[in-house]
């Protein structure tokens, strides 16, 4: 049995933003993670690159020429959804916090819930 | 990055080690490269702009701050900031959940195979709500998130993330400040030779250990609210085999007596608390410390000794950087609170140390003698070539 909880990633206090529309801000953040990610990949093929040159494995043209295996293919479409849920990370913070008042009003008594507004169109 | 030189260090991946890579690099070009283009952009199109609608130049660093908030410039370093700075913390949860179970592992051997110092938490402690109630500098969670029994995982967060954040410039385990100042104080004073000394705000003890260090006879103490950056503390202590006795303790009022410390020290940590909590601080230091004892303080350098751009420079964490007490801590007058805390005025003392790790020893030691302006865009300043600023009394 384990109690251990994962740990908050949210920021109570909240975040600063500085564009007129915050969405700049946002969209700025998915660039630079971006951008890690791509120097992750290429500090990657450089040790890659690095092991097998040292072997004498790796021949000119043999990368674009791989086909990968099925279960290859497997384990890269699970990490390309990690990467892809890291990339947008900064936007499923407005859905936990709109997650985590449903969930406060949801654990309140019915009687003090405010009342559903009507809805005018 | 830097990578941490103790036992507890979070084993990596190689694609965790390149995120944290990516994100120091960036922390170094914005602090470094992006922080000169800002000063440049200031002179060029933000300074004149004043001087021509207001005809004269901005007086202090709100001034500033007011003047450039509109120059994109200045946008795209605070939201780049910010982002980097929350990139920090995210490069470090991945390898720290996987390696949660493995550190209190560690922790538990390190007691039972290297036995030193001393740790004491108390039951219903109550943390003040400056710590419980916001995650200082974005870090999730702040210094005292605990999320199962005997957590030190908010430590460990806070001494890798650190590792990232610092692109080097804290000292190999980040304890540069506590070396530089330690070291600055056994060189400029021979004579003192120090038996008790007291760490306030410790959180991972990373400073604290250089007072042993400098002065191994000495008993060692270090005291801070946040029970799992104190597990953590003791188990990085006995993991670089340091004897470290640390305390839960609110250091507005501590629970030793009075005249029991030669040197009451602290870094970083006065600018994290309230202004009433400050001179709380201050008087509890003065009440512990032996007469002929030293308090010193290692922080952030006052705004009345700044130029009004590096006012504003300093004061961007304040306003940005969740750190609500920051601006109003450099805005005290240093001498004033030591003189309200009960400490003689002629016997305060303030320098600025180069940092040990940057100039290399021989250098540093060569500059301790000579006197060092405060108002430098250096002082206090993550960037190359920073040099720390301290200030306290005898008493």
């Amino acid at each position: 049995m384990s109690t251990r909880k994962p740990m908050r990633r949210t920021i109570r206090g909240g975040r600063p933003y500085f564009f007129a529309d915050p969405a700049i801000d946002k969209i700025l953040n998915m660039v630079v993670v971006l951008g890690g990610e791509v120097w992750t990949l290429r500090e990657r093929l450089a040790a890659l690159e690095a092991i097998h040159a040292k072997r004498g494995a790796l021949k000119p043209g043999e990368v674009d020429a791989y086909e990968f295996t099925a279960e290859q293919e497997t384990a890269l479409a699970a990490q390309r959804k990690e990467f892809i849920d890291s990339l947008f990370r900064i936007l499923e913070e407005q859905v936990q916090s709109a997650r985590a008042q449903g969930e406060t009003t949801a654990k309140r008594p019915a009687s003090k819930r405010p009342a559903k507004k009507k809805k005018s169109r | 990055m830097l990578e941490l030189k103790h036992d507890l260090k979070l084993q990596k991946n190689r694609d965790e080690k390149a995120r944290m890579n990516f994100v120091s690099g960036l922390r170094a070009h914005i602090l470094n490269d992006m922080a000169g283009g800002m000063r440049a952009v200031y002179d060029a199109e933000v300074e004149p702009q004043f001087l021509r609608q207001q005809r004269r130049a901005p007086k202090d660093g709100p001034e500033v701050h007011k003047a450039i908030k509109t120059n994109e410039y200045f946008k795209f370093y605070s939201s780049l900031r910010v982002t980097t700075q929350d990139m920090v913390w995210q490069t470090v949860f991945p390898p720290l959940e996987r390696n949660r179970p493995e550190l209190k592992e560690k922790a538990t051997r390190l007691k039972k195979q290297r036995p030193l110092g001393s740790l004491k938490l108390k039951k219903n402690f109550e943390v003040p709500r400056y710590v419980s109630a916001i995650d200082v500098h974005l870090m999730s969670g702040n210094y005292d998130g605990e999320y199962e029994a005997e957590d030190l995982a908010a430590g460990a967060l806070y001494d890798n993330g650190l590792a990232v954040f610092s692109f080097g410039l804290m000292g190999q385990n980040l304890d540069d400040i506590g070396q530089s100042i330690a070291g600055a104080v056994r060189v400029r004073y021979p004579n003192f030779k120090p038996r008790k000394i007291l760490d306030l705000g410790c959180t991972i003890g990373h400073n604290t250990g250089s007072w042993k260090d400098q002065y191994p006879q000495a008993e060692v103490h270090g005291v801070d609210v946040a029970a799992p950056c104190l597990r953590y503390a003791h188990a990085r202590a006995q993991a670089q085999n340091r004897e470290i006795h640390f305390h839960q303790m609110n250091a507005e009022a501590l629970d030793f007596p009075d005249e029991s410390f030669d040197v009451v020290f602290s870094s970083m940590f006065l600018h994290e608390i309230p202004k009433k909590g400050i001179a709380k601080v201050l008087a509890e230091a003065y009440r512990v410390l032996k007469p002929g004892g030293l308090m010193l303080h290692m922080e952030l350098p006052p705004n009345d000794q700044l130029s009004p751009y590096d006012a504003f420079y300093l004061d961007w964490d304040s306003s940005y950087n969740n750190e609500p007490f920051y601006k109003p801590f450099r805005d005290l007058n240093p001498r004033e609170i030591c003189k309200r805390a009960g400490f003689d005025p002629k016997k305060y003392v303030q320098f600025v140390s180069p940092s040990i790790g940057w100039y290399g020893e021989k250098a540093w030691r060569g500059a301790l003698e000579r006197h060092h302006e405060v108002d430098s865009d250096k002082t206090g300043r993550l960037t190359d070539g920073v040099m720390w600023f301290s200030f306290g009394a005898w008493k």
